[in-house]
């Protein structure tokens, strides 16, 4: 059963996984379980296929897809048996106001969402206080703020300096990112840590948790 | 051939989809489709094919995937769709030789073929790159008018402070600073004896279109290169639209410029190659181009010198160029920085690759074109002088040279070499590369020699 949940997402099968996933509830099975030993195990090795580029950007997208519908048809059953599941962490990330580049940032979103990090991906040309309210709402443990421009990378400092006005900067682990981001720029604006790429954005933020 | 007007309305009109419908449920499937349907495969031991059928089939595939996609609209959520006889017309109408220049510095850019005699259009400077001050940047313009001879239009590169203030897109401060910067360089060009030369990245400091047009007055000519882009892949936003709507209006000449990423929407370096194919349509219909300049480019590794793209650059320039007599630059990025050895062969191998394959050059970013400062007019003056050295190579003979050239840089692109500074790589009252930079230049020259590339210059 594992193996079906597993392969449902390497081979992007939204079928074989949305049925190995009702077989798991027809028989009992632990759900954490069918995460921890199936579904999960599949998103891992999607990642690092997506790293030796063997599969691209659609297919994470599709891998996550598929993983986050499964775990819909799981939740009513992890309430019912009232488990604890224990989270990696929730991460809102998006392109700061002013920026409309995508790609990159999606890439970092999805690669967090199949380590298993709840992703809230607003989008790109975010404004400041939207960032903060969605984190405030949704308890967030991180911000993650995309600038592929020397001049939106302002509004990294702004969100930071805004956090700081609120009196919540120590709620949220900051990080940032994109074209022109250096180490330097990330200890001059006072952000908790910076990723050179995708994959080193995912380290950066099981190191900060 | 199409108005701003019909752009606007198709945008405006056209089929209605989300975004990542576009993306997933037409673009991709679509994409996968004509490499399958073409059979269009990597070959990655040869970065430099000689395979006409190859580049033809993919030709094909692009207009095929370009007539199925169209350009997607973000701020209608509309795809703006063309018909094949419109592609069709489209390509036989293209623009052939726009002229860009004024005085003596006025020229044609003239489409090339693979192992073209015609020698390269040399676009070379900064690549867009950061600059943290107004005097750097005079200087460096300046010197890219004095110091490059081969040079036929050069790229300003993007201010970051103005006053002493961090530049915000969107605000005064872009407006301000795009100001600034069209009407120094246009004086520093004028203060090295080049007035005529074209700039042709328009503003690299302006996002908006509002920065860009305003910057523009002040400096710009119509004859200048108005460098206006499409969002990966195949989008294009209102903002650019407006640009083009003025630029039109000015009888000016839109650089249209396009990326498709490696390990993106594109997938692998085939999907690469057949989108960079599909732009081409898409920069002389919908961008209403004078020429297409494309930087395919790596998703993790932030510039153009692997393998894979390489290959996908030679491939896609070639299928272009013998099928149409749109000119179309290619636009290169290296890992490593200046004053170091590895920033000259990657320069070699990208510029070898883009030149016997049909291109003009945009050269361009170094150090990923990222942190502040790490470019000088050195890099950019070794390109103009590969491209002209690389002029009627067999694609055969550059293959074996970029392949050397490879096995010297392809295992450090990840760990590249930042290099250094401007200031610490060249003497700015001098107007000229510090003696240690020009030792390393003549030393690799010396070397890349033996790997085959005989210097003209």
């Amino acid at each position: 059963m594992f193996e079906s949940l597993k392969s449902g997402i390497i081979n992007i099968n939204m079928e074989e996984t949305k049925n190995a996933v009702k077989k798991v509830i027809e028989l009992g099975i632990d759900p954490l379980e069918a995460i921890e030993k199936g579904l999960s195990v599949g998103t891992k090795i999607i990642g690092e296929k997506f790293k030796k580029l063997e599969v691209f950007l659609p297919e994470l997208i599709m891998a996550g897809d598929i993983f986050n519908e499964a775990m819909e048809i799981l939740k009513p059953e992890i309430e019912a048996k009232k488990i604890k599941q224990a989270k990696k962490g929730n991460i809102v990330i998006g392109t700061v106001k002013g920026d409309i580049h995508k790609i990159g940032k999606d890439i970092v979103a999805m690669l967090l969402e199949i380590s298993g990090y709840e992703v809230h991906n607003l989008g790109e040309n975010i404004s400041t206080s939207t960032f903060i309210d969605e984190a405030e709402k949704i308890g967030a443990d991180f911000i993650g703020l995309s600038s592929l421009l020397t001049s939106t990378m302002p509004a990294q400092k702004d969100l930071i300096d805004a956090l700081r006005e609120k009196g919540i900067r120590s709620k949220y682990k900051v990080i940032v990112g994109g074209g022109p981001v250096t180490s330097e720029w990330t200890d001059e604006i006072g952000a908790d840590g910076y990723a050179e790429t995708a994959a080193d954005a995912v380290t950066l933020i099981q190191k900060l948790h | 051939m199409f108005t701003i007007f019909d752009i606007t309305e198709r945008a405006l009109n056209g089929p209605l989809c989300s975004e990542k419908d576009f993306d997933l449920k037409i673009f991709v499937p679509e994409l996968r489709r004509v490499i399958k349907k073409y059979d269009i495969k990597y070959d990655p031991e040869n970065p430099i094919p000689s395979d006409d059928d190859l580049a033809d089939r993919i030709f094909k595939a692009g207009v095929e995937l370009y007539s199925k996609v169209g350009t997607y609209c973000p701020d209608t959520e509309r795809i703006i769709k063309f018909t094949d006889e419109e592609i069709d017309q489209a390509l036989k109408l293209a623009p052939s030789r726009p002229v860009f220049g004024e005085g003596k510095e006025a020229k044609e850019l003239i489409s090339r073929k693979p192992e073209s005699d015609i020698p390269p259009w040399c676009f070379i400077g900064a690549g867009g790159a950061a600059v943290s001050n107004m005097e750097l940047f005079v200087s460096i313009m300046e010197a890219y008018g004095g110091f490059l001879s081969l040079a036929n239009s050069i790229t300003t590169p993007t201010i970051i402070e103005i006053n002493g203030s961090l530049i915000r897109a969107g605000s005064p401060l872009e407006v301000m600073a795009c100001i600034k910067s069209s009407a120094l360089a246009r004086e520093a060009l004028r203060s090295s004896g080049r007035p005529g030369l074209p700039i042709m990245n328009s503003i690299a400091t302006a996002v908006t279109d509002t920065a860009k047009i305003a910057g523009s007055q002040f400096g710009l000519r119509p004859s200048d290169g108005w460098l206006i882009g499409t969002s990966s892949e195949l989008k294009v936003e209102f903002q650019r639209l407006n640009e083009i709507a003025y630029v039109s209006s000015l009888g000016g000449n839109i650089v249209a410029e396009t990326a498709p990423i490696l390990g993106g929407y594109c997938g692998g370096p085939e999907g690469v190659a057949v989108t960079n194919a599909a732009y081409h349509l898409n920069c002389i219909m919908t961008m209403q181009g004078s020429c297409q300049l494309s930087f395919p480019f790596h998703y993790s590794s932030n510039c153009t010198t692997t393998r894979d793209v390489l290959w996908a650059v030679s491939i896609s320039s070639q299928a272009i160029s013998r099928n149409s007599h749109f000119p179309f630059f290619i636009l290169s990025y290296t890992a490593s920085g200046p004053m170091t050895k590895m920033c000259f062969y990657e320069i070699a191998a990208a510029i070898t690759t883009s030149v016997v394959s049909g291109a003009s050059i945009e050269f361009g970013g170094v150090a990923k074109a990222t942190a502040a400062d790490f470019f000088t007019p050195m890099e950019p003056k070794f390109a103009s002088e590969v491209a002209h050295s690389v002029v009627g190579l067999k694609r055969k003979d550059a293959n074996v040279i970029v392949k050397r050239l490879l096995v010297k840089y392809e295992d450090q692109i990840i760990n590249a070499p930042l290099g250094k500074k401007y200031k610490e790589c060249w003497d700015i009252k001098a107007k000229s590369p510090l003696p240690e930079y020009i030792d390393l230049y003549e030393d690799v020259k010396k070397e890349i020699s033996k790997c085959g590339l005989k210097f003209k210059y």
